[in-house]
């Protein structure tokens, strides 16, 4: 093999020697050896004492399952690549074993397991022969979620998740969004935002608090600044740049009222479903009539509420918390299970340690199953209920996941109450639904089967 | 809850004779009519005999029934009791008594299911019973059938449309499962109907307050109070969580004038919750003496005194003895203690000496002494406190007299005359082998003899269990600047010791590390973390394998934090995690971590 190892050789000595000749004399040559022998030792023996892989468990081991999505996006964010192992130990995660990720993980007091290559040849074995896959994740989401400028960031549980995680974020809310800066961002969060613009018809409860009045003159002058004639207006414009974005390749996770207003003013655009408070006219006579449907992403067919004391959007909810008479109570739901080699999207979304969990209030708590489309994919659902928990569906380049609720820890969660402290629930199922979200997107596209 | 208690046969009764009154009055003319009424009414009441006589034989089956249902549900015999509870109902089908106690006793066999049947026909027995109602959309709530809740109380509200009742009884149930919003709507429909909030005052303070509407939950509150000042327990733990910037609202509305004494205890109570007990003695302090008063300011110092908050309590305890005839020494005596504890020892004299002179027996003067010497010590006064010894020593039993010498010696120790305390110790036979004599010894620099005498006792003050530690952590028999340091802390002069702990832990390597965090303690707790951080960080990076290591590195993160240097506290608090993986300190490092990196929510 005369240019392989054998040929290497000469050039480094070459090298070494030209380099060492003006300094080597007597002991200085010894000394020298004796440092490129250390720096050999040095250089081998903390490989020998690694393994060459963590793995994070994410079965009931793992001591803090929300901060080893952390671990893994700040991984993949410095560069490193890692794999999810889909439904292997509650979808575990590996990573290579450095130092570095080391430290991270005692430091959040996330759990691995160092393994070696014929540990990890066990594990592949076991996952090519059941229900489970290696998917490759390689690159970290930039994240967006859209918010408004004053929002603390302990009402939201996608922002609680995140800071707790350790996973950065950006923030935008209207200006940002009529300027066109989604482009930028590979995935972005709405939480309880009401797009339909009657701030989720909270006057009829708060319209003396002194939050509300700032939210409301807020929006006011947003819609003024940006040049629309009441917030409604502004917020059927930026729901259809939200649904561009999904078009043009973005990932949308939305959760608790954000849903389904998203789509009642996406399916809105030619109709007045807004209360007189806020624009000054009543909602149509017709409102369902007008509704295009076809615009929404998740749902059709939907009755919108005209009445503006009824403190409800439409019919799409299940439970609505705030209606009096029609409450529905909580229950649990359950994940669904998919086959990992597949359908590994819908696999990842649903990665989990349990999988019936117990449910949680939003303003939009669940969806009927009577307005999803056809093509929406259910994750979760309360077993023989009228309606889900949890779906998916792709649209043009992109896709979206809706999940109901509020706070996955905070199940009647109201105004007013105390935040969320993630490090009393560290090992939360419902978070974990959140954060599969986060981490999806990193998840590098394999070549169908079929 | 309004209670009709009406019999039936009564009732019956007159509706009977207005029925026939009216009948026969239309058909006899207008003047006959008066006439008509008591001819009716004497025709109903023959007509009404039978039923009278029904309820008459009735009553006796009823009540047996129901004390023998009382008697097997205290017994634990619920399903007996269940039993005699319906036989008490089927004698008398609107019996409140009788449905409560099935409602328990129900609940207890878990059987609420089988109750709704017999409410709905013990209410169409007595539609004007708001208990049964009540049982009635608690069994709903308790069964989670909320669409029959609803219904039941839509029905009770048809019956009857102008009471509070039914609103204040449903909102109440949403409100314990949480419902806040559905509450609040139900209570604003009553203001709307009723016209005024006038009996729902309790219920719009909760429901505000679950709502995070604390001016409108405290202005209810008071209102609610005026009528009921009992719920100022339920006032208080609802208003208690109001954030810090909402506080002062809240303050506002209860103190306003006129002064009412239900929401200034509940604003006294709150401001100890909140941390500022003088703010609370405020609060309450200019109440009229009446027995109101004096029992606010009587409570206020018990909490006081619970939370630690020694001179609000005394000043509290002072208006209660001013407001007591005769003069109270027991009562003196605990103000005069809270003062010491506070470190007003002059108040504490003054409280205990007007104490001990109005004293009605030899025997209270006497069980006030300990306190007057440890006031004298306190202000550094031990020849006044040994004079006081020796005029009332012949008048003390031994063990009293052994009592007030060691507190005498601690007034000597106090003023740092050590050899005189000795000496006073030496007069109690057995006196070199008391605790108080190994404290001189460690004060005096004596080590090993301190090591000896300082008893291992089971629930050690701090004061010992520092002195132990450090006398186990060295091999020294003697260490005079060690026990200038202790002496200067039993002195309380932080300042000294803090210094001398320093100065003695140069001495005593094998114990620096463990005298210096006692030094950067008294540091960190005047408030000085400039003096104390250097002292944190000495035994992080001098001593890292020293037991103290860990807490040194975590109070060392805490002083950054408090200083607003999150990013070195970060490094600091890292480095505890990584170095110090097997410490018990570890959870509270991570949580600190999250903290000083904003990854979860500012304690409040």
């Amino acid at each position: 093999m005369p240019n392989g190892s054998g040929g290497r050789w000469p050039v480094r000595r070459r090298a070494t020697r030209a380099a060492m000749r003006p300094t080597m004399h007597g002991t200085t040559r010894g000394a020298v050896l004796w440092l490129v022998l250390a720096a050999l030792l040095a250089a081998f023996v903390p490989a020998v004492a690694r393994a060459q892989h963590l793995l994070v468990p994410m079965d009931d081991e793992q001591a803090n399952h929300l901060k080893a999505y952390g671990l893994m996006y700040n991984a993949l964010r410095e560069g490193r690549r890692g794999e999810w192992l889909l439904n292997y130990r509650g979808g575990s995660f590996l990573l290579p074993d450095v130092p570095e990720l080391r430290r991270r993980a005692a430091l959040d007091g996330v759990t691995v397991q160092p393994i070696d290559d014929g540990t990890l040849s066990g594990i592949r074995a076991e996952i090519a022969s059941s229900n489970m896959d290696a998917v490759p994740l390689e690159k970290a989401p930039r994240i967006a979620v859209y918010t408004p400028p004053n929002a603390a960031p302990w009402d939201d549980a996608v922002t609680i998740a995140l800071d707790y995680a350790g996973i950065p974020y950006d923030k935008l809310w209207d200006d940002e969004v009529m300027h066109g800066d989604l482009a930028k961002y590979d995935w972005l969060h709405l939480h309880h935002e009401d797009f339909t613009g009657q701030l989720n018809k909270f006057y009829l409860a708060y319209r003396g608090a002194p939050w509300f009045a700032e939210q409301l003159e807020m929006n006011q002058s947003a819609a003024q600044r940006l040049g629309f004639p009441s917030v409604p207006a502004l917020k059927k414009a930026v729901a259809a740049r939200i649904r561009a974005y999904v078009v043009n390749g973005g990932f949308l996770f939305a959760m608790c009222g954000a849903t389904e207003t998203l789509d009642l003013a996406l399916a809105g655009h030619d109709a007045d479903i807004a209360a007189t408070f806020v624009d000054g006219t009543p909602v149509d006579a017709n409102a369902d009539d007008e509704m295009d449907w076809s615009d929404a992403l998740a749902f059709q067919g939907a009755h919108v509420e005209e009445n503006p004391v009824v403190n409800s959007m439409s019919d799409i909810d299940g439970h609505q918390v705030n209606v009096p008479g029609r409450r529905q109570p909580l229950g649990t739901f359950t994940l669904f299970a998919f086959s990992a080699k597949i359908d590994p999207v819908a696999t990842m979304l649903v990665q989990d340690h349990r999988t019936v969990i117990p449910d949680f209030y939003g303003v939009t708590t669940s969806f009927m199953r009577n307005r999803l489309k056809p093509s929406d994919v259910v994750l979760a659902d309360e077993e023989g209920a009228p309606w889900v928990k949890y779906i998916h569906g792709d649209l043009g380049k992109g896709s979206w996941t809706f999940l109901g609720g509020h706070d996955p820890e905070d199940p009647q969660h109201s105004i007013g109450n105390a935040p969320t402290d993630l490090s009393l629930h560290p090992n939360s199922p419902g978070y974990r639904l959140i954060l599969n979200n986060v981490l999806f997107p990193a998840a590098k596209k394999k070549p169908l089967k079929t | 809850m309004r209670v009709r208690s009406r019999s039936l046969p009564r009732a019956h009764t007159h509706a009977l004779g207005r029925t026939l009154g009216r009948t026969l009055g239309r058909t006899l003319g207008r003047g006959t009519r008066i006439t008509a009424y008591v001819h009716a009414l004497a025709l109903a009441i023959v007509m009404a005999a039978p039923l009278a006589l029904h309820a008459q034989r009735a009553r006796p089956a009823l009540d047996s029934a129901y004390r023998l249902g009382m008697r097997l549900e205290t017994t634990d015999h619920y399903a007996e009791a269940a039993d005699a509870y319906r036989a008490a109902l089927r004698a008398s089908p609107g019996s409140v008594p009788a449905a409560l106690g099935l409602e328990r006793v129900y609940a207890q066999l878990g059987r609420t299911d089988s109750l709704v049947p017999v409410l709905h026909q013990a209410i169409a027995a007595a539609p004007r019973q708001g208990e049964l109602r009540a049982a009635l959309l608690r069994s709903f709530a308790t069964l989670g059938q909320l669409d029959s809740l609803r219904a039941a109380f839509d029905a009770w509200l048809r019956d009857w449309p102008h009471d509070a009742t039914p609103y204040r009884e449903y909102a109440r149930l949403l409100l314990e499962r949480g419902q806040t919003l559905l509450a609040d709507t139900v209570l604003e429909r009553a203001q709307a109907t009723l016209g005024s909030p006038q009996g729902l005052e309790l219920e719009f303070a909760r429901t505000r307050a679950a709502m995070g509407m604390w001016e409108s939950s405290a202005q209810a509150w008071r209102a609610a109070l005026r009528d009921a000042p009992y719920y100022d327990q339920a006032a208080m733990f609802a208003l208690a969580p109001a954030p810090a910037d909402r506080r002062d609202g809240i303050r506002t509305i209860l103190a306003a004038p006129p002064a009412e004494t239900g929401a200034r205890r509940v604003l006294a109570s709150l401001e100890l919750v909140w941390g500022d007990a003088a703010a609370g003695w405020r609060a309450i302090a200019f109440l009229r003496p009446d027995s109101d008063g004096v029992a606010a300011w009587f409570e206020f110092a018990q909490r006081a005194e619970q939370a630690e908050q020694w001179l609000p309590a005394r000043d509290a305890l002072v208006r209660v003895l001013g407001a007591r005839t005769p003069p109270d020494a027991e009562l003196a005596a605990r103000a005069a203690s809270d003062a010491l504890a506070g470190g007003d020892a002059q108040s504490a004299l003054q409280l205990v000496e007007r104490a001990a002179s109005s004293a009605d027996s030899q025997a209270v003067a006497s069980a006030l002494l300990p306190l007057r010497v440890r006031a004298l010590g306190a202000l550094g006064r031990p020849e006044a406190a040994e004079r006081l010894y020796q005029a009332s020593a012949t008048a003390l039993d031994d063990e009293q007299r052994s009592a007030l010498l060691q507190a005498v010696a601690r007034a000597w120790v106090r003023a740092g005359n050590v050899e005189r305390a000795s000496a006073l110790l030496a007069r109690i036979p057995g006196g070199d082998s008391t605790e108080a004599a190994g404290w001189i010894a460690l004060y005096e620099g004596r080590l090993a003899a301190a090591r000896k005498l300082l008893p291992a006792t089971r629930s050690p003050s701090i004061d010992l269990v520092e002195a132990q530690a450090f006398l186990a952590r060295t091999a020294r028999d003697s260490s005079p600047e060690a026990g200038r340091a202790f002496l200067a802390l039993a002195r309380h002069d932080t300042a000294a010791a803090a210094g001398q702990l320093e100065a003695a832990a140069r001495t005593l390597p094998d114990a620096a590390p463990l005298l210096v965090t006692m030094a950067a303690r008294l540091y960190a707790a005047h408030g000085d973390d400039a003096r104390a951080l250097p002292l944190w960080q000495s035994v992080v990076e001098r001593t890292p394998s020293a037991p103290e290591a860990p807490e040194a590195d975590l109070e060392w993160a805490r002083a950054l934090r408090r200083t607003g240097q999150s990013s070195a506290a970060v490094t600091r608090l890292e480095h505890l995690i990584l170095t110090y993986p097997q410490s018990a300190l570890l959870p509270q490092a991570r949580r600190e971590l999250d903290l000083a990196r904003a990854a979860i929510p500012p304690a409040s």
